[in-house]
């Protein structure tokens, strides 16, 4: 089963950066090295409010059952991105080579019986 | 017949007693609702939440020739001696009622007293102001 295809109520992401070690010396002299050339470490965070229970517990089990929890990657879902009108590229992390994956577990939260809110941490990794 | 509803017809009940001297009341429902708005929509939407009800009368506080007063009944539930507090059985069973000859329209819940305030003031006669809560599901309505 894919990530769960539900456009987000709220989505932040961070652009993470690039691979650098960085050296400073008594003077104050800086020297970053870099070890690679694809940007990783990218964060998103998904909201999804009042959502079905059915809907929640997509994630529930796509956390459980596809990934293992936070080890296995994957592809996020296109309406995930809904919303963004520039280049799909600029908000995610297969343009720069890497999948994405739980930083953590899915947040439930009831609202109502039948209605709950989740909220999902996830992390761009090579 | 058509009729028009007024002041005149309105009555209030605590157990199924009616209230005497019972100034003004009002009950409000609400619906809280849930956003479900998603990024990319350009109209809000929403999905039900729960409902609630609530509202606020005032009594003129009258003493009848028994000796008992028509406050009582709603002010102990909430003016009360002890360290207990309010708990489950303070709940008060309220009815609102509409009447127009033997056609009685109603709104029946169970409340909690959330506020009760009762002074005095020089040359006016002592009211007491009463806040209620429902709780649960309305008993009867019939509006």
């Amino acid at each position: 089963m894919a990530f769960p295809n539900l456009v987000p109520t709220s989505r932040s992401f961070d652009a993470g950066d690039f691979p650098i070690k960085t050296f400073k010396a008594q003077n104050g002299t800086e020297v970053r090295i870099l070890y690679g050339s694809n940007r990783t470490n990218m964060k998103m965070v998904l909201t999804y409010s009042n959502i079905t229970d059915a809907n929640a517990a997509l994630f529930l089990n796509h956390y459980n059952s596809e990934t293992s929890g936070t080890f296995n990657t994957f592809d996020i879902a296109s309406n995930t991105r809904s919303g963004w009108t520039a280049l799909d590229s600029y908000l995610g992390a297969t343009g720069s080579g890497n999948k994405w994956r739980y930083e953590n577990a899915p947040q439930q939260v009831q609202v109502r019986p039948g209605i709950s809110t989740v909220t999902v941490n996830l992390i761009g990794v090579l | 017949m058509a009729k028009v509803y007024t002041g005149r017809d309105g009555a209030m009940q605590v157990s199924g007693s009616t209230v005497a001297k019972v100034v003004r009341f009002s009950v409000e429902s609400n619906l809280e609702t849930l956003e479900t708005t998603t990024l990319g929509d350009n109209l809000r939407s929403y999905t039900p939440g729960v409902v609630g009800y609530s509202g606020s009368c005032t009594l003129l506080y009258y003493k009848e020739n028994s000796g008992s007063r028509n406050t009582s009944s709603l002010l102990s539930a909430l003016v009360k001696t002890g360290t207990t507090g309010v708990s489950d059985s303070d709940t008060v069973q309220l009815t609102f009622r509409w009447i127009d000859g033997t056609d009685n329209n109603d709104i029946k819940l169970n409340a909690y007293v959330t506020g009760a305030s009762i002074g005095a003031d020089t040359g006016d006669i002592v009211r007491a102001e009463v806040s209620f809560v429902g709780t649960g599901q309305l008993l009867t309505v019939s509006i």
